[in-house]
């Protein structure tokens, strides 16, 4: 974790979810790149984070890329986020005695369907080797997970509409990571809904 | 007591290493070559645990050839990193891992743009407009933060270059001797970085002197360029 | 036969080469937060009262923030036994530079005796993190914060302990107003200037957050506030201003108010307690 730095952070608000992360990959405490993204998508309804060792960021990816595509094929449907965090969880645990060095973090919003119409926003966490936690307001990882969760417990209110969503998780990212010196150097937010997923690069303290 | 880095231009991207090969801190060689040319348009520069160094190089070099072979078009840059790296990755996890990290330089030629990766022997892979690995990490990450800018055209990119290796000899107390490469439309070209003006040099020699020789020339004679 | 001469001893006779040692350590760390933040004429010094060590709560009414004179209050964190004694060892200090000069010492001379108090131990430091907040001698609000062995800055905020990377980016971005700009043509944002309900509010949620996030935060929490000679009270004591669950008391003055000439009488401090979860 604290070889390549990183923080991912995730909430929820009302009928969207937001999830952002900064771009630094680091060698201990050498900067290597500005634009390394953690968050990556599984459908337009669907992200998730991987915040930790950067090889196994995309190991694992390529991992779950594989493993959804099959999903998607067999099943002739998309994933649900919930589903989707058991297949990220069990794929961790395969790996139990020699873990990837990863807390992932997922969020999406669930299709609506016949039997639930109004699906909830939903959010979920794990550590290393795949124990699930599903917190109702926010959940955070990385090298800045501390301090994410100080601003987060102070800026995040229920039932936030998608952009001021998108301000109390771009200051909560922005100025955890401002006090972290493993994570940093530019961040990405994106903020799901129903109908649209809005992505925005932050400019951020370059230091 | 390595040192290698790589910068991205407008149309090419250079690649410099150091020339050292030893033990601690004795220098048993100073004029290996530690830049593997892996393809028409693509190379790297490698370094770590001598022995795993070479053997890893060897190892993706015949394996972009027989893909070369197999395909008649060579991997492009972007997917060569991928290969590379996903090696690493798994090596990293076997019982004897490869200990080496390279930079990776390529020309794509179906888009015109070039290439550079940060690869570590973790099978970490950063895509980055210009990098180091080894001891010039410290100083020359620095110089060419403060001098890169998008789009340099050959001359700007080699006076960077010419920079960083200033920087070096001037901050780090080992001496390096350096081997230079720069990969455009036209292939891989070595270049003097010693002399004063390396970019008039290439341009007045007849491209095929200044060519490296890729490891072998690639199959479908008569059309060197790729077909992708 | 010389083969022989030294049969393989069995493992469990071999003998110990290294003695176990068992070495006194001198420091433990006992947890809990503070946090002080200054106002244009206040100052704002607060701390949770948990006490713990490990896993184990000490107890839930330890005292982190002191009183030192009118005008200066001391917060302390980090191995309690080191707070107390460095805080009686302080307040002697005060003592006597009263009775030498007659006067309460002022908020930086503090400062700067704390300094070469903590330096005066660099090679045994006391395991302390102090925040002293107050009243300058031109009635603004300060705070100063030090590091265990001396190195101190005045600040508009500041937070220690156990919960500081929980609280300092949350104050960072709400105090120095950090990665946010104001809206065009709106006056440009002044840290240190903010109104005591607001900077009461960010305290309170401080603790909040760090209690509901952190173990060793939690219990109590006291909020010293240090006001200027003359400042109105109206906004801490007026009708509803207490937040729910507050209760307030002044201070009564240490000094004998004798440089009372104004007519304005001294600086107040006003001392709120509030619950914190206990869990």
């Amino acid at each position: 974790m604290e070889l390549n730095g990183g923080s991912v952070v995730a909430m929820i608000g009302k009928d969207c979810v937001a999830i952002a992360s900064d771009l630094r990959l680091g060698n201990q405490a050498v900067g290597i790149a500005s634009n390394f993204d953690k968050v990556f998508p599984v459908n337009d309804k669907l992200y998730y984070g991987l915040p930790g060792l950067a090889t196994d960021v995309y190991t694992l990816r390529e991992h779950l890329r594989f493993r959804v595509n099959m999903y998607r094929m067999k099943e002739e449907r998309e994933i649900t986020p919930k589903t989707f965090t058991h297949l990220v969880s069990s794929t961790l645990y395969e790996k139990r005695f020699g873990p990837f060095f990863i807390e992932p973090v997922v969020a999406g919003l669930p299709t609506p369907t016949e039997l639930d119409p109004h699906p909830k926003p939903f959010i979920s966490t794990m550590d290393t080797i795949g124990c699930i936690t599903t917190p109702k307001d926010f959940a955070v990882a990385g090298t800045a997970a501390d301090k994410l969760y100080g601003v987060a417990e102070g800026l995040w209110e229920p039932d936030l509409e998608p952009e001021d969503l998108f301000e109390t998780v771009s200051q909560t990212l922005l100025n955890a990571v401002d006090r972290d010196a493993l994570s940093g150097w530019g961040a990405v937010v994106h903020i799901i809904t129903q109908d649209k997923v809005i992505t925005r690069t932050l400019r951020a303290r370059m230091d | 007591m390595e040192c290698s880095f790589g910068l991205t231009g407008k149309d090419y991207v250079l690649l410099c290493s150091d020339m050292s090969a030893g033990r601690s801190i004795i220098r048993m060689k100073s004029d290996e070559n530690k830049i593997k040319t892996l393809g028409p348009h693509l190379a790297m520069a490698y370094g770590g645990e001598p022995g795993d160094t070479n053997n890893f190089a060897e190892y993706v070099e015949r394996n972009m050839r027989l893909y070369h072979i197999r395909n008649h078009y060579p991997l492009l840059p972007e997917s060569a990193s991928a290969w590379i790296r996903r090696t690493l990755a798994e090596s990293i996890r076997s019982r004897k891992p490869y200990s080496v990290n390279l930079l990776l330089a390529g020309y794509d030629t179906t888009t015109t743009k070039p290439h550079l990766y940060w690869i570590d022997y973790l099978g970490t892979k950063a895509v980055v407009p210009y990098a180091a690995h080894g001891m010039g990490v410290y100083v020359s990450l620095s110089t060419m933060d403060k001098w890169w800018f998008n789009d340099m055209n050959k001359r700007e990119g080699v006076d960077v270059l010419k920079k960083c290796i200033d920087e070096v000899k001037k901050r780090i107390t080992v001496h390096f001797n350096f081997n230079c490469i720069l990969i455009d439309k036209d292939g891989i070209h070595h270049i003097d970085i010693e002399s004063e003006d390396p970019i008039t040099e290439l341009e007045s020699q007849q491209p095929k002197e200044t060519l490296v020789d890729a490891p072998n020339p690639p199959l479908d004679i008569g059309n060197v360029g790729v077909t992708a | 036969m010389a083969l022989y001469h030294n049969p393989p001893m069995a493992y469990a006779q071999e003998p110990n080469t290294a003695p176990i040692e068992h070495r006194f350590n001198p420091y433990s760390d006992n947890g809990g937060s503070i946090l002080a933040i200054a106002g244009k004429d206040f100052s704002v010094i607060a701390g949770d009262t948990r006490q713990s060590e490990g896993y184990n709560i000490q107890t839930r009414y330890a005292r982190k923030v002191w009183q030192l004179t009118d005008k200066a209050v001391l917060a302390t964190n980090g191995f309690s036994a080191d707070g107390n004694n460095f805080v009686k060892r302080v307040k002697q200090r005060l003592e006597w530079y009263e009775h030498a000069h007659h006067k309460p010492m002022g908020l930086k001379s503090i400062a700067r005796m704390i300094q070469t108090m903590l330096y005066g131990k660099r090679f045994f430091p006391y395991y302390v993190y102090n925040i002293l907040g107050g009243i300058e001698e031109d009635g603004s609000g300060a705070v100063y914060s030090f590091d265990p062995v001396g190195s101190y800055e005045r600040e508009a905020c500041r937070a220690a302990g156990a919960a500081q990377s929980l609280i300092q980016p949350f104050l960072d971005n709400q105090i120095y107003f950090k990665n946010q700009q104001p809206e065009s043509g709106a006056e440009p944002f002044i840290p240190g200037n903010l109104p005591l309900s607001t900077v009461l509010s960010l305290v309170v949620d401080s603790f909040t957050s760090a209690t509901e996030r952190h173990i060793e935060v939690g219990d109590g929490m006291e909020i010293y506030i240090v006001m200027k000679k003359g400042r109105s009270t109206d906004d801490l004591l007026g009708e509803g201003k207490l937040q729910k669950g507050m209760k307030v008391e002044e201070l009564i003055p240490l000094g004998e108010s004798s440089d009372d000439e104004d007519g304005q009488g001294g600086e107040r401090t006003f001392l709120v307690r509030q619950a914190l979860k206990r869990d």
